[in-house]
């Protein structure tokens, strides 16, 4: 009975001294929570300056390694914040990032400010149905990577950089889908096709990637023709001509390499403005338009072959009439 | 059937081993060259990489097709004549470095200069206009010509190895090959009574200035 009391005593105590040892870090709610948003702040100030270092050595990206620390690290803030040991959350969430520095691996963690830039991009791409092309897709991207909106302040151009982006991502989807096409056609698993049909389908599979943004699309068109967008758009435009005609195999050293670009670009241009206003199905109107107008290069072409063919007959026949006439005359005649 | 084939795989493997193994002692820098996929220049690493050699072999592509119309404008005048033969050796070997670069171009998707029209006409009214002076102008106007061309392949050679002569080796070696080859046409040319030519002076400077200004302008259009 009395070893009962001194067990009830002895817990009571130990209790006790639990409740000492909790006092100091057992908070309000209103209290926790702050706490927890100046460690977050602190983190991401933490993140940043990370970033502003020099780049090292390693230029690839370790996205998702890098995306998957930053949510364990809230995760961790956020589920030790609830228990009853905030310091020891800070230190067991804080490692992560102190032993990172330490260890010297800064490859693994770090990340460009242009690598950043363009996950905010790609994130914003999905508000762009909401937003329009603007700051505010640009902000609401942000956010849902976890950033504060005011992270749009890293664009200085805005709408613009987003048009860009989204161009540049599509046009490097478009060289990928090509350079997969070409590998099967060399490895003999599929046909080589014809250079019309190939323009064709390059040149629809890359307006086809416009149809989740179609009904703001003109505004994108119009913020590449701001005079400050226009030499990088005019680059991005001109890469894709290239691309589109090297996988083509066009492999001319010439005045063709110049005129077979320029076909092109206007090609894709005028299907572009066509695609904009077209409510047909599947925009069958937009396609039947850019088969017609390749086809119209197709003609074109030819008809200067033709046109080459016969300036060198003629040449050739008025050169054989004067030879004939210096012949006639005894002009040509040895005295 | 077999044991044939066995047998003349084991045959085979007798004779190839021991002297590869040799071979192999002996070389000693192919594993780097074999892992740059005979390129004839290597994959640039950075845009301004990238921009330099683009317009290296821009310039030196314009410059041979412009080689090529000269000597085309000289055979057309001259053709018939006793130099038409040497002419028409010189014009094979221009075309055979045309070709190279041409090859070279196509490979490594740089652009060719859109002056090359222009380049197309001047060379040939350049050659045929200087024929019509005879063999000494012909002549003289090669040896304007390759030495122009001698000179700039040589700048290029001298860029290349400031920079780093290993990373470009198969580069420096054509250029060096072709400017050994337009050294042999000056050399030619000089052969050939081109100095006797009236006003040679002053027609070999014009013309060097005038591969100047080519030489400028189709490194940057």
């Amino acid at each position: 009975m009395a070893a009962l009391l001194r067990g009830l005593r002895a817990g009571r105590a130990i209790r006790g001294l639990g409740s000492v040892v909790a006092a100091p870090t057992a908070t309000t709610p209103q209290c926790r929570s702050l706490r927890r948003s100046f460690h977050c702040a602190a983190l991401r100030l933490q993140d940043e300056s990370k970033s502003d270092k020099p780049p090292s050595s390693s230029s690839t990206t370790y996205h998702e390694h890098y995306q998957a620390h930053t949510t364990e690290q809230y995760t961790t803030a956020a589920s030790q914040g609830d228990s009853a040991s905030d310091p020891a959350a800070e230190e067991a969430s804080r490692p992560n990032t102190s032993y990172q520095d330490q260890s010297g691996e800064q490859g693994e963690e770090y990340e460009t400010e242009e690598q950043l830039q363009a996950r905010i991009l790609t994130a914003a791409l999905e508000f762009v149905p909401q937003h329009g092309w603007s700051m505010e897709a640009i902000a609401a991207g942000a956010e849902t990577l976890g950033l504060s909106s005011a992270s749009t302040g890293m664009f200085y151009n805005g709408a613009g950089d987003l048009v860009l982006h989204f161009i540049a991502q599509c046009n490097s989807q478009l060289t990928e889908i090509l350079a997969e096409q070409h590998k099967q056609v060399q490895l003999g698993q599929a046909e080589p096709k014809k250079t019309a049909d190939f323009l064709r389908d390059a040149v629809e599979t890359r307006l086809r990637m416009y149809i989740p943004y179609i009904e703001t699309w003109p505004q994108a068109m119009s913020i590449l023709l701001l005079p400050h967008n226009i030499p990088d758009s005019l680059k991005h435009l001109s890469t894709l001509v290239d691309d589109i005609w090297y996988y083509a195999g066009d492999r001319s050293t010439d005045m063709n390499w110049y005129t077979k670009r320029a076909a092109l670009t206007g090609i894709y241009n005028t299907t572009e403005l066509v695609m904009v206003q077209d409510s047909s199905p599947d925009f069958q109107d937009t396609w039947n338009f850019l088969d017609n107008r390749i086809q119209d290069v197709v003609n074109m072409a030819s008809t200067a072959k033709q046109v080459q063919s016969t300036g060198e007959a003629v040449v050739q026949g008025l050169m054989g009439a004067a030879v004939t006439l210096k012949n006639l005359t005894g002009v040509n005649q040895r005295r | 059937m077999q044991r044939a084939a066995h047998t003349a795989l084991y045959d085979w493997s007798q004779i190839v081993g021991p002297a590869t193994i040799r071979q192999c002692l002996k070389c000693k820098a192919p594993a780097r060259q074999s892992s740059r996929a005979y390129g004839v220049i290597p994959a640039p690493r950075d845009t301004d990489e990238r921009e330099m050699l683009h317009r290296i072999l821009r310039v030196d592509h314009a410059g041979e097709y412009g080689a090529n119309r000269i000597y085309a404008g000289q055979m057309a005048v001259l053709g018939r004549s006793r130099t038409g033969p040497l002419i028409q050796e010189m014009w094979d070997q221009e075309k055979k470095h045309l070709e190279k670069f041409n090859e070279i171009l196509a490979e490594n998707r740089v652009r060719p200069t859109a002056l090359l029209p222009l380049w197309n006409i001047a060379g040939f009214v350049l050659g045929a206009s200087t024929a019509l002076l005879g063999k000494e102008g012909a002549m003289a106007c090669t040896v304007a010509v390759e030495e122009s061309i001698s000179e700039h392949y040589n700048s290029q050679i001298r860029a290349l190895m400031e920079k780093d002569p290993e990373r470009y080796t198969e580069l420096l070696q054509i250029i060096k090959e072709f400017r050994d080859d337009e050294m042999d046409h000056h050399d030619t040319g000089l052969e050939h009574d081109a100095e006797t030519l009236p006003g040679y002076w002053l027609l070999k400077n014009a013309i060097q200035l005038g591969c100047k200004a080519a030489i400028y302008v189709s490194q940057r259009v």
